[in-house]
């Protein structure tokens, strides 16, 4: 990143009115180094972790809750739009600014503020990594749940935000179940709190309803989280089908024998080939899928779940089981599915990665569909996904250099969104809408659902310019119309983490 | 302001005929209302209050009526609306573990239809399972298994709430993984109707624990029992209630009249094997106590005829408040893992305010959850609260007030 100039910017015809006043005022609150508003600065933020691009006006780096509420209230009194930021690692282009103005970036507010064990409480800064905070609880014998696959880099204001899942959603819930309070600046500026340092508060649930709002109800400046004891005993196995459809009976029939393990993961014969000759976990080539699956407790409880794990699998045509006896074997297990991502990345020149839900008694038919759908168009077609809460991660290759294809994998995407949607599913599991589904809204809600959603953002305050283009459809001077926006989630294969 | 005939009317025209009921059974408060009604489903529920909304009459919002000691006073109350009439499981897949039930259900019904499936809502809310859904999620009052398991608002999938504007809204799905649009369901849980009524809600659920056990942990003195307690919970055992229970509550439970850790065993047969075995090396004393005991606690916890208070106290220190709270002549027990302390008996307006001092220095809250009248004028029943958000909530849900006014204090 280039320092910032401290000189007055220049006149420049590319700058909406005002633009000089902007960034004076915000380098009088901030401090000049704080504030970005170079061209050359400003091109490493018009990206997340998407395609879509949209350069900000300024790019603004707080350091304090009171940073933040200045930075707010400065846009606002230039009529700017405000769009929080993070790691800048989200999947459906909720950190563009499309329509310019302040971006807010958090990364600098990144200490662990207080560490509770005894209550299990952590209060971190926005910018704090996932993975940070959970090598600093580890040695406490706690860990926080959420753990996106993406940890290593996405932070903890950005799970807030999109109201984040990971592998162990299954059985510990999404970030929403793990925070217990916050506090944030509302459009306008005003700095509050929400919620508590206990799992329940009295009243309406406010904390609640702000993650997953995506940065369109404030910005977070510091998080309570709870923290949960690390079981005493995991086991981590490994069961080989022929295909992704026996793969996903057997979901259904682990959970049918009431057993809810804390991690339920597919991964299909296109992905296995892509990350087996890298890592060596052992995954056989020739598998249609795997299930990676986790149960864990008091080490009897274990023994009798994992046996019961391994009889479902059996049962519906698993063809052989691993069970990882050390900590070294559950680790590559997991590398798999860690690295799977970006190992798609590597292997093709552009991929689009799908969030969709459904319920997981549909998941064999609509794995089905998937697979046909993206045969019909021709796209190779990669799956890694969270089986056992029916959350979908079709991964559609192509290259985008050859004519059309990019208009085809939206199409196709389309259509796969359509299928989670008519199996009685939703558009994104936890991905978010941001910028990329909002047009898909409409598929689930109707006028009368997506005005009370509006009229929510109409109470916090910031309808018109907080990340404005974002979780709603329509919105002033937003682009519009299916194309543009998904493809706001298709990532270039070299960028790939 | 009261309601006149020409407004009366205008509200039987909105609904079917024979939905009317006897104003005279819907007492709340000595407040007898101008008018009833128990509709079936969501569209009449919507429908009536936007009759009522647009005559300028109050709609108070009623199931089992369990949490009418909840909040503050109505500030008016014209039409009662009875929810038990919206008592159907519209649909249940057990083995996509999701039910969606309208409002007016109990939980003991709902939990009667899943257990035939071996299943449940991990939910054991005070004062016990008479509650409707509608309630439950309203009041979003939770019991002994908070903190080993979910609250209610987080079993929700997803809801659909009727308005003043006349409009059904829905959020979320049936599917246990879900952030596509706002949680607006969370906006309704614990807004004690303000907002809107809950006619239909989607819940996930939870495969029923094998084996259940309840285990009464004796210790010297209410301090031991807090420090056995908190062992009980370090070791990651198969329970899913560990309550720290004072003298006063030990006796109302019809246990021996001295503080005591009770805690419930969940799991697998092996699972629960072990506790047990865990537990009676960690309290030689232990010995199984009758599986009422948790129902005569929720009970305890429903007051009428007491004042119950609810204190949100960190887990590290529940014992001292429960020691105080006895010293007081309340009888008091704590839920460890989720941080709470019930206490039940007679208390001035003053020392509530002093007790919410305390709490809230430690980073808890206090909330009224049973008192007459006249102590929930006296003291705000809920405490602080983003009070300019709610209000910004109010203005567009309900901009008239035509729902449960005042509940959450003047102009709320």
């Amino acid at each position: 990143m280039a320092t910032s100039s401290t000189a007055a910017p220049p006149a420049s015809p590319g700058h909406p009115a005002g633009h000089a006043a902007l960034v004076r005022d915000l380098q009088n609150a901030l401090g000049a180094a704080a504030v970005l508003h170079l061209p050359e600065d400003l091109i490493a933020f018009e990206y997340d972790a998407t395609i879509e691009r949209a350069l900000p006006e300024v790019v603004v780096f707080p350091a304090t809750t009171e940073d933040v509420s200045a930075a707010v209230r400065i846009a606002e009194q230039h009529l700017r739009p405000v769009v929080p930021r993070g790691s800048g690692s989200g999947l459906s282009g909720g950190a563009v600014p499309l329509t310019g103005g302040v971006l807010v970036v958090l990364t600098k507010m990144n200490r662990i503020l207080e560490i509770d064990r005894a209550n299990r409480v952590a209060v971190l800064q926005p910018g704090v990594i996932n993975l940070q905070l959970q090598e600093a609880v580890a040695p406490h014998g706690l860990l926080f749940a959420p753990d996106p696959s993406s940890q290593r880099v996405c932070s903890l204001g950005g799970n807030v935000a999109n109201n984040s899942g990971g592998p162990h959603t299954l059985a510990h819930g999404s970030t929403v179940n793990h925070v217990l309070g916050l506090e944030v600046v509302l459009p306008g500026g005003r700095i509050t709190r929400l919620g508590g340092r206990l799992v329940d508060a009295p009243g309406i649930d406010l904390r609640g309803l702000f993650v997953g709002s995506e940065g369109t109800l404030g910005i977070v400046t510091e998080i309570t989280v709870r923290l949960v004891r690390a079981a005493p005993a995991v086991r981590t196995l490994v069961a080989v089908f022929d295909s992704v459809e026996a793969a996903s009976e057997a979901v259904s029939a682990i959970i049918r024998r009431g057993i809810i393990p804390v991690a339920l993961e597919m991964l299909d014969r296109e992905i296995i080939r892509l990350v087996e000759p890298r890592i060596h976990a052992g995954y056989p080539l020739d598998a249609g899928a795997v299930l990676l699956i986790e149960v864990e407790g008091l080490a009897e409880g274990v023994d009798a779940d994992g046996a019961a794990v391994e009889e479902a699998c059996h049962l519906a045509g698993a063809r052989e089981i691993r069970v990882a006896h050390t900590a070294a074997e559950r680790d590559r297990l997991w590398e798999a599915r860690k690295v799977g991502i970006g190992a798609i990345g590597a292997a093709s020149p552009a991929f689009y990665l799908l969030d969709g839900v459904v319920p997981r008694t549909r998941l064999p038919a609509v794995m089905r569909g998937v697979m046909e759908t993206s045969a019909r168009y021709g796209f190779r077609v990669a799956n890694i996904f969270h089986a056992g809460d029916g959350n979908l991660h079709p991964n559609l290759m192509f290259d985008p250099d050859e004519e059309g294809a990019t208009a085809r994998v939206l199409e196709c995407a389309e259509e796969i969104m359509r299928l989670c949607v008519d199996a009685g599913g939703a558009v994104t599991g936890e991905h978010g809408i941001g910028l990329e589904k909002r047009s898909y809204m409409e598929w689930i809600y109707s006028p009368a659902d997506l005005a009370a959603m509006h009229a929510v953002r109409v109470a916090f305050g910031g309808a018109e310019r907080f990340n404005p283009c974002k979780v709603l459809p329509g919105g002033h001077g937003c682009a519009s119309g299916h194309g543009a926006e998904a493809m706001a989630a298709i990532r270039r294969g070299s960028d790939s983490v | 302001m009261t309601a006149t005939a020409t407004d009366l009317d205008r509200l039987r025209h909105a609904l079917p005929r024979d939905l009317e009921r006897s104003s005279q059974h819907y007492v709340v408060d000595g407040v007898t209302p101008a008018i009833a009604f128990a509709p079936n489903d969501g569209s009449e529920v919507a429908a009536l209050l936007h009759a009522a909304d647009e005559a300028g009459l109050t709609v108070a919002p009623l199931g089992a009526r369990t949490a009418t000691g909840l909040g503050r006073p109505l500030a008016r109350y014209d039409v009662a609306l009875d929810l038990r009439g919206l008592e159907r499981v519209i649909e249940y897949v057990p083995e996509d573990l999701v039910v969606t039930v309208q409002a007016g259900v109990t939980l003991a019904t709902l939990q009667a239809t899943l257990r035939e499936h071996g299943q449940y809502l991990p939910t054991d809310p005070s004062p016990g399972d008479e509650v409707t859904v509608g309630g439950l999620l309203a009041s979003a009052r939770s019991g002994a298994w908070r903190g080993h398991l979910p609250a209610a608002r987080d079993l929700i999938l997803g809801m659909a709430v009727a308005l003043p504007s006349g409009d059904v809204v829905h959020s979320g799905g049936r599917v246990v993984k879900n952030v596509t649009g706002f949680d607006m369901h969370r906006m309704h849980t614990g807004a004690l109707g303000a907002l809107g009524v809950v006619v239909e809600a989607t819940f996930k659920l939870t495969p029923l624990p094998a084996v259940t056990r309840t285990l009464l942990l004796s210790a010297a003195n209410i301090e031991a029992c807090g420090d056995l307690a908190r062992r009980v919970w370090d070791a990651s055992l198969a329970v899913r209630a560990i309550t720290v229970l004072g003298a006063r509550a030990a006796d109302g439970v019809m246990l021996p009249p001295v503080p005591a850790v009770l805690v419930e065993v969940a799991g697998s047969p092996a699972s629960a094997e072990r506790t047990l075995r865990e537990l009676r090396s960690l309290a030689p004393s232990a010995g199984e106590a009758p599986v009422e005991t948790w129902g005569r606690l929720r009970r305890l916890a429903a007051g009428p005829g007491a004042t119950v208070l609810r204190l949100g106290i960190p887990p590290a220190e529940v014992e001292t408040t429960v020691a105080a709270l006895e010293r007081s002549g309340m009888a008091a027990w704590a839920h460890l893992a989720a941080g709470v302390v019930i206490a039940r008996g007679d208390i001035a307006a003053s020392e509530v305010e002093a007790l919410r001092a305390l709490a809230v220095e430690r980073g808890g809250f206090l909330q009224i959850e049973v008192a007459s009248a006249a102590l929930r004028k006296a003291v705000d029943p809920m405490g602080e609260q983003e009070r300019l958000l709610v209000a910004a909530l109010k203005q567009q849900f309900d901009p008239r007030g035509t729902l449960n006014p005042g509940r959450w204090g003047a102009g709320l």
